[in-house]
């Protein structure tokens, strides 16, 4: 099967195959300039005021474009792993993908106000601070701080492996950007020199810039992915002869599970051998084909998306730093027209390229790069264009990694080192804990990354899902409900988690059978009654948070009284 | 709930609760939309609408520019702007919380 399409490949010119020149290394040179540059400035920025809110928080003065384009879910996997679920299973991926209509709106609109308010009037710098001088409890401050090391360390893991890919894979004659997670190509000196450059590029600008260089970086990379996903798609829609033609010719180099729910399955890349380990199939299913969404998945991602984005550490640290209220308003909008010029553009584009290249075996995470090749060889310098689209997922790596480093440094020195080693600690020994955290974070990174992780994006879910489903209960009775008592919130945090966790578990140890439904993949959760974990995990936070705190003393009035009154202190508007 | 409630906090519970309501109509609409006309159908009925398959178009591109719209009728006209308070100065530890 492998051989005979290969050859398909081969005859019918549509899929290039060669390598994509010097473009993709000027471009991604180019990239690694302009975020060293970006840290520069950043840098310069943060010497006013103090140290921990200048580097931490950017001295609270986001403006709507750098909140609304950097403070949603946005990583690697926007350009690897959801291109290819949608070149894979077929339009049903918008419907996967469809929660994204409301996340301006949750985003920013649920927790956005009360948070940011929440956060001067305790003067927290990072969330878990805010949970500590919310509820007057170090050990909650300690704990929150502890899960959010736990998940952004999985995340940041993956992350690293990723960008090093990439690097990698735009040297000259390495053949094809492959961003798929190919157990069995060997790891080389590329691969090395990759996750060396990566690595210092990152570390490097994080380091001058801190908080203000991981933001304007990510701004940065995702006007120049608006702008790279605009010429691809009408390039895509021209090469195709329209988005009527496309569905036709797709559904044609398909079957109709590409243009109907629950999905298209094709056996022939079907799921024997996954990530260079064989599935078992159980007895039953042989002949069944996988159902990627069915009605309880469907349900579940519409939950996941929009409670995930609300929920994420990172993105509740960048609310935290808005300037005011103008600034939250206006990212809801910029936001909604953002998501709309980037999500459904990418379906689009990946339907006509399911026209135009009708298979590609094993490597349908290059879609996006093998689209951007075809439909730009034509064009004067289209290497060099193809080679921005390409920079792409690379900056989008390397933004995704730098925030994590600050929220990961952050929650070291100020959270475990200012909070617990050492509370008296000089603004130079603060300056001295920073750098130094955050170099060893990039250290472990790298050390782990020396034998790479696999199931890239399938941690990402985990670690997303698992973090919302620890922190967003807690956050909305930190900020709402003023009967919410230590003990509740702990219950709430610790019982979300342990969901999650304890339902991947049952998955990848392969305690409970093989369910085909979902996304291919070895780090697989189990899915209880078909739901997805973030939805269990949500219950019981939800459940234990609200039976716990009403079974609990309630929390003293003084402290309510400062978070939830009005202020005694004069306004100044 | 106490009178004293900061206003920031009222208005605040008021919007995100409207934006529970958006976040249900939209699951409860797209969902059902694309489950009754798009699961299970055989390919001959397919039906295109600008090239999207009718059930995609009615159910998860029309419900998201019409989200986009509400967005921006959210953000420019119903959310209430306040004064977030100021910044408490870094060496204040008013908990005593030893920090």
């Amino acid at each position: 099967m492998f051989g005979i399409s290969i050859n398909l490949l081969a005859a019918n010119e549509t899929a290039p195959v060669g390598d994509i020149g010097y473009g993709a290394l000027i471009a991604l040179v180019l990239f690694i300039f302009a975020s060293l540059w970006i840290g520069a400035l950043a840098n310069r920025a943060t010497q006013k005021g103090s140290f921990m809110t200048g580097f931490f928080l950017g001295n609270r003065g986001l403006g709507a474009w750098a909140l609304a384009l950097t403070a949603t879910v946005q990583s690697g996997g926007t350009f690897m792993g959801f291109p290819s679920l949608v070149y894979t299973h077929g339009w049903i991926v918008a419907l996967w993908i469809g929660g994204y209509m409301v996340v301006p709106i949750t985003g920013f609109g649920i927790l956005g106000k009360r948070l940011a308010q929440l956060s001067r009037r305790t003067g927290a710098i990072t969330v878990p601070d805010l949970f500590r001088s919310r509820f007057g409890s170090p050990t909650l401050g300690l704990v929150a701080s502890l899960f959010i090391l736990l998940y952004l360390s999985f995340m940041m893991f993956a992350q690293f492996k990723a960008g090093a890919i990439v690097m990698k894979l735009a040297w000259p004659g390495s053949g094809f950007l492959a961003l798929a997670e190919d157990a069995s190509s060997p790891l080389d000196t590329k691969y090395y020199i990759g996750l060396a450059v990566f690595s210092v590029t990152v570390m490097a600008y994080t380091l001058m810039g801190g908080f203000l260089a991981a933001v304007w970086t990510d701004m940065f990379q995702s006007v120049l992915m608006f702008f790279g996903v605009m010429v691809l798609l009408f390039a895509s829609l021209y090469q195709v002869g329209g988005l009527e033609n496309a569905t036709q010719k797709a559904l044609t180099n398909t079957g109709p599970g590409y243009v109907f729910g629950p999905g298209y399955d094709d056996p022939a890349m079907g799921p024997k051998i996954v990530e260079g380990k064989p599935i078992p199939r159980m007895a039953y299913d042989v002949d069944r084909p996988r159902d990627f969404l069915p009605l309880s998945l469907a349900i579940s991602f519409f939950c996941v998306w929009v409670w995930g984005g609300v929920g994420s550490p990172a993105g509740l640290v960048r609310v935290m730093a808005s300037k005011n209220t103008q600034v939250i308003r206006r990212s809801i909008y910029l936001l909604s027209v953002y998501n709309l010029g980037i999500y459904l553009p990418l379906i689009v584009i990946c339907i006509c390229g399911r026209a135009l290249i009708p298979e590609l075996p094993g490597k349908t995470d290059e879609i996006i790069p093998r689209m951007a090749l075809l439909t730009t060889k034509d064009w004067p310098g289209g290497s060099l264009i193809a080679g921005f689209i390409l920079a792409a997922p690379f900056g989008a790596v390397m933004s995704t990694v730098s925030s994590y480093l600050v929220v990961l440094s952050s929650g070291l020195v100020r959270d475990i080192y200012q909070r617990f080693l050492r509370p008296q600690a000089t603004p130079t020994e603060l300056r001295r804990a920073a750098y130094a955290s955050m170099i060893f974070v990039g250290l472990v990174a790298i050390a782990v990354n020396i034998s790479p992780v696999s199931y890239l994006q399938a941690l990402i879910v985990f670690s997303s899902t698992g973090s919302a489903a620890t922190f967003l209960f807690p956050a909305l009775m930190a900020c709402y409900w003023r009967r919410a008592t230590v003990p509740g919130v702990l219950a709430s945090m610790i019982s979300g988690a342990l969901t999650v966790l304890s339902l991947y578990l049952l998955g990848i140890f392969e305690i409970t059978p093989e369910q085909r439904i979902g996304q291919l993949t070895g780090f697989r959760p189990y899915y209880l009654l078909n739901f997805d974990p973030f939805l269990w995990g949500m219950l019981t936070s939800i459940t234990s948070g609200l039976v716990v705190s009403l079974l609990t003393k309630p929390p003293a009035e003084s402290l309510i009284a400062k978070m939830f009154d009005a202020s005694a202190e004069p306004t100044t508007n | 709930m106490s009178d004293n409630t900061d206003s920031v906090v009222r208005t605040a519970r008021r919007e995100a609760l409207l934006v529970v309501g958006i976040w249900l109509a939209a699951i409860v609409y797209a969902i059902s939309t694309c489950y009754r006309l798009g699961y299970s159908r055989p390919a001959a009925e397919l039906k295109l609408v600008f090239g999207f398959p009718d059930w995609i178009f009615w159910g998860v591109v029309m419900p998201w520019v019409l989200g986009a719209a509400i967005s921006w009728l959210f953000g420019a006209v119903f959310v209430r702007d306040a004064h977030l308070g100021e910044e408490l100065s870094e060496e204040t530890d008013e908990l005593g919380l030893g920090g």
